[in-house]
């Protein structure tokens, strides 16, 4: 242990050194803003190789020690900072050139090549990678799919069709043109998710090490490797060239359990903790004061309608459900207030969110009746409400066919019997025989993200199964437009034609309850991409 | 005694066949019920069915049997032992593969890095439970009735009646994070106390101090067991015999206690110590979840909640094993302590 400490002492040291020669240079930060050990709440990532890595606690880190093309802005809106432009006459053919002097940790530099490669990797089938659905809007996705002939049959599947994705191509060592199958006006805004983030040469040639011991580009990179369910370590990179990390290192601590964490963080040994449990909040409020960080968060929740059943294909009945659920009183009574109740379909940090969107959405058991009485009133007999087992989302539905059997008179009965990957599976075949829960996290920060995955015809997780022309060209249109504004307007039209049909019943959107430590100067969080350990200012020591 | 343990030794053979078979059996049960881990992972966001294909695959979960309910199969099951060849090549338990887990890490190497922890914690477990375990059954033992007899007895019907899940987050709260924060505040105290031997869990900084605690809770749950089984064992046998002629060649109190009544009061009590290593390894699933100890259990209970059929199989065969092997090193300590009993 003695040696480790020593080893510890000098590596300190070392970065001392480093950041101080840092500060010498004439665009560095002033001497006060860097420094110190910033030692943050983490789980266990399932990767953190990024076309390996979709779940949170990944993406995170990945972050840090990777950057993409672009980062978002406070207002969620796209900032270059590997890329020096993203440009497209059409929203189809898009042009990219990348700055250039931006370097892996293994001091190879991020060429076009970095950017092709990763996503010919990711979308390649036979990779089983699990960011590969983000590349699908690229063309000559599907000639890298092989499906299996015969379903489980004696055959395997055969090689796809291609090895490379047709839709990109090399202009030269800086530049790369990105053509997709349709417009998309959101591109730019895509880009910045960790799925399309460059990878070095040597990290394609070795997925396993890399995993292990990652090859970034971003502001901090690894030290030693990845342990475990024990902790990441990392330290600032010196040789990025955009804006710099704050503190000399990063130390995400994995947990297991959030009450452990929060045990740790309440005897000193955290300085961020996301997501304080919830019989915690209150006592957190309190205790934490200033320290205490709550902002609505972009993961929605609603209660989906199986539109194949002819009993909820009347879509006066559908609002009348919809006017008939107390949103805030069931987030109140259930949550201790941590939802933001809906007013739309799309998150409120998002561009183009508009308070009371939804006016199906207020609670109204006067309109929900007359309205149930225009549509003929309800002659469905009980209605099954469908949850997945285990995962606590019984007393919320409970709660909302409550509010049907008292303000509509419907009689209701729970099914939470399905765990999650035959609950899922059934969600993706409709069959559904009643009203299902479902939650929906957003890829990018554009509209668009709210919308065509749920809603659009055979959109990938419209799970139940609406289909209409109308909002289809909407969604088209605002996909096709040439600036920000136009595709914003095409979109809430969009979104105008959901809250009235209400293919699924909007719920609540999540809410961010962090704390962070006395060692905290500034805190900063960005609505899209949730705090940002790199720019997170310490007291210096006492 | 050597022909004895080969005897035993082949035994665990078709223990740990048979353990295999229920566990291959049970967690495909579990997926031809519940349906493809596979579709879990991406939550919301519906895969393309590609995509869910390419990665069942290369977990080796695409056999059709996994999705007809209440198919043993078998097929997969000596595929899985290395005893098939799967798509041309042998590769199983018998050729070192384990598989992996669903993010493709190697179940081997969840173990190996897991495993050391949890050794840690139960040697901690184990010497508090012996050692407090026995000198507080001797201690009541010995004069039956006296005063250090009703506290032993108390004491131990306090900790049986407690759970461990109970016992562990009200040591975490009032041991680790109260009375922690406030030896955190005192200079005086040197940090490997303050941080590590009271930290609320584990830190890499203090590798095994701040195991301790959590190692002491996992041992009461024996602790009260092996107490009162010495107790009555020295009880009983200080009315024996040889005790009695012990004590009239005028040997010293401390040798008649110590030599003659304690080692063969010890059968029982060993038995018992034997029985709570293994309970250690399930105790930990709970004791290592409440301090955060990488090991071992920690990653059962992860494996069972997010249905890693092959983790699962990887360490709880190797439980398995590590229980075929400590009963059986207890069997071989009886006859150190009773020459009696002999194996031939």
């Amino acid at each position: 242990m003695r040696g480790k400490s020593l080893k510890a002492a000098v590596a300190t040291a070392a970065v001392a050194l480093i950041a101080a020669g840092c500060t010498s240079t004439p665009d560095a930060e002033t001497p006060t803003d860097v420094g110190g050990e910033l030692r943050i709440y983490a789980s266990e990532p399932a990767s953190l190789f990024p076309p390996m890595a979709d779940d949170n606690p990944s993406i995170v880190i990945i972050r840090q020690l990777y950057k993409g093309l672009v980062e978002y802005d406070a207002k969620g809106a796209p900032v270059n900072v590997i890329a020096d432009s993203i440009t497209s006459t059409d929203n189809k053919v898009w042009t990219i050139k990348l700055k250039s002097g931006f370097k892996f940790t293994n001091d190879e530099a991020v060429t076009a090549d970095s950017f092709i490669d990763a996503w010919n990797f990711t979308a390649y089938g036979p990779n089983a990678a699990t960011n590969s659905y983000f590349l699908s809007s690229i063309a000559g996705y599907d000639e890298l799919q092989a499906t299996d002939p015969d379903g489980d049959g004696p055959k395997t599947a055969p090689e796809p069709a291609a090895k490379t994705l047709s839709g990109l191509k090399k202009l030269d060592d800086t530049s790369f043109e990105v053509t997709l199958k349709k417009p998309f006006s959101g591109f730019p805004a895509q880009v910045g998710y960790s799925g399309f983030f460059p990878v070095a040469k040597a990290c394609l040639a070795d997925v396993k090490g890399c995993t292990e011991k990652p090859i970034g580009n971003g502001p901090y990179k690894i030290e030693g490797s990845w342990e475990h369910n024990v902790q990441v370590k990392l330290s600032r990179n010196d040789a990025y060239t955009a804006s710099k990390g704050k503190a000399d290192t990063l130390t995400f601590k994995i947990y297991d359990k959030q009450e452990t964490g929060y045990a740790d963080f309440k005897a000193g040994e955290l300085d961020i903790f996301e997501s304080v449990p919830s019989a915690e909040v209150k006592a957190a409020k309190q205790q934490y004061g200033e320290r205490f960080f709550q902002k609505p968060s972009n993961t929605f929740t609603y209660v989906g309608m199986p539109l194949n059943d002819a009993r909820f294909q009347n879509k006066q009945i559908r609002q009348a459900l919809s006017l008939a659920i107390d949103r805030q009183a069931i987030i109140d009574a259930v949550f201790d207030g941590r939802f933001s109740a809906a007013q739309g379909v799309v998150s409120p940090n998002f561009l183009g969110y508009r308070d009371g969107a939804c006016p199906n959405c207020k609670y109204d058991p006067a309109k929900a009746k007359q309205v149930l009485e225009a549509a003929g009133g309800w002659k469905g007999g009980k209605i099954t409400l469908w949850a997945n087992a285990g995962a606590g989302h019984e007393k919320w539905m409970q709660a909302v066919g409550d509010g049907w059997k008292k303000d509509l008179g419907i009689d209701y009965e729970l099914n939470t019997t399905l765990q999650f990957p035959e609950y899922l599976a059934k969600g993706d075949a409709h069959q559904f025989t009643g009203p299902f829960r479902l939650g929906w996290g957003p890829d990018y920060p554009w509209f668009e993200t709210y919308l065509a995955p749920l809603y659009y015809t055979k959109g990938s997780s419209n799970a139940s199964g609406y289909t209409n022309p109308a909002f289809d060209a909407a969604v088209d249109e605002g996909n096709a437009a040439k600036t920000q504004e136009e595709g914003v307007k095409a979109y809430q039209k969009a979104e105008d034609i959901i809250v009235d049909d209400l293919p699924v019943i909007p719920m609540w959107f999540g809410m961010v309850s962090d704390v962070y430590s006395e060692n905290v100067k500034t805190f900063v969080f960005n609505p899209i991409s949730g705090v940002e350990y790199d720019k997170i200012v310490l007291n210096p020591a006492k | 005694m050597g022909r004895y343990v080969i005897r035993r030794l082949l035994q665990f053979i078709p223990t740990v066949l048979g353990t295999l078979f229920l566990l291959h059996y049970l967690t495909s049960v579990g997926m031809q019920l519940t349906g493809n881990p596979v579709r879990a992972l991406f939550g919301d966001r519906t895969p393309s069915p590609a995509t869910v294909e390419a990665i069942t695959r290369k977990l080796g979960l695409d056999d059709p049997c996994l999705k007809s309910p209440g198919n043993p199969c078998l097929e997969l099951f000596w595929q899985r032992l290395g005893l098939a060849p799967r798509n041309g090549t042998f590769s199983g338990y018998l050729q070192g593969d384990f598989g992996t887990n669903l993010r493709f890490r190697e179940v081997t190497d969840i173990v190996s890095t897991a495993l050391p922890y949890t050794l840690k914690i139960t040697l901690i477990a184990f010497l508090v439970e012996a050692i407090i375990g026995i000198i507080a059954g001797v201690l009541a033992g010995k004069r039956s009735g006296g005063f250090m007899d009703y506290v032993v007895k108390i004491g131990t019907v306090l900790v049986i009646s407690v759970p461990v899940f109970v016992l562990g987050l009200l040591v975490q709260l009032f041991v680790s994070v109260k009375f922690g924060n406030w030896l955190r505040t005192q200079e005086w105290v040197p940090e490997v106390i303050s941080r590590g031997l009271f930290g609320a869990a584990y830190k890499i900084d203090y590798p095994f101090a701040s195991l301790v605690i959590p190692g002491v809770v996992l041992g009461l749950l024996g602790l009260a067991a092996t107490a009162r089984l010495t107790r009555t064992s020295v009880q009983e046998n200080l009315r024996a015999d040889f005790v009695r002629t012990a004590r009239a060649k005028g040997l010293t109190g401390k040798r008649v206690i110590g030599v003659h009544t304690l080692r063969n009061s010890l059968i029982p009590v060993v038995t018992n110590l034997g029985l709570s290593v293994a309970v250690y390894l399930t105790g930990a699933i709970i004791t290592e979840g409440i301090f955060n100890v990488p090991g071992v259990g920690n990653q059962i209970g992860k494996a069972i909640f997010q249905g890693e059929s092959m983790v699962l199989i990887g360490i709880t065969t190797m439980l398995v094993l590590a229980y075929l092997t400590i009963t059986l090193l207890v069997d071989l300590l009886y006859a150190v302590l009773d020459p009696r009993i002999r194996y031939e």
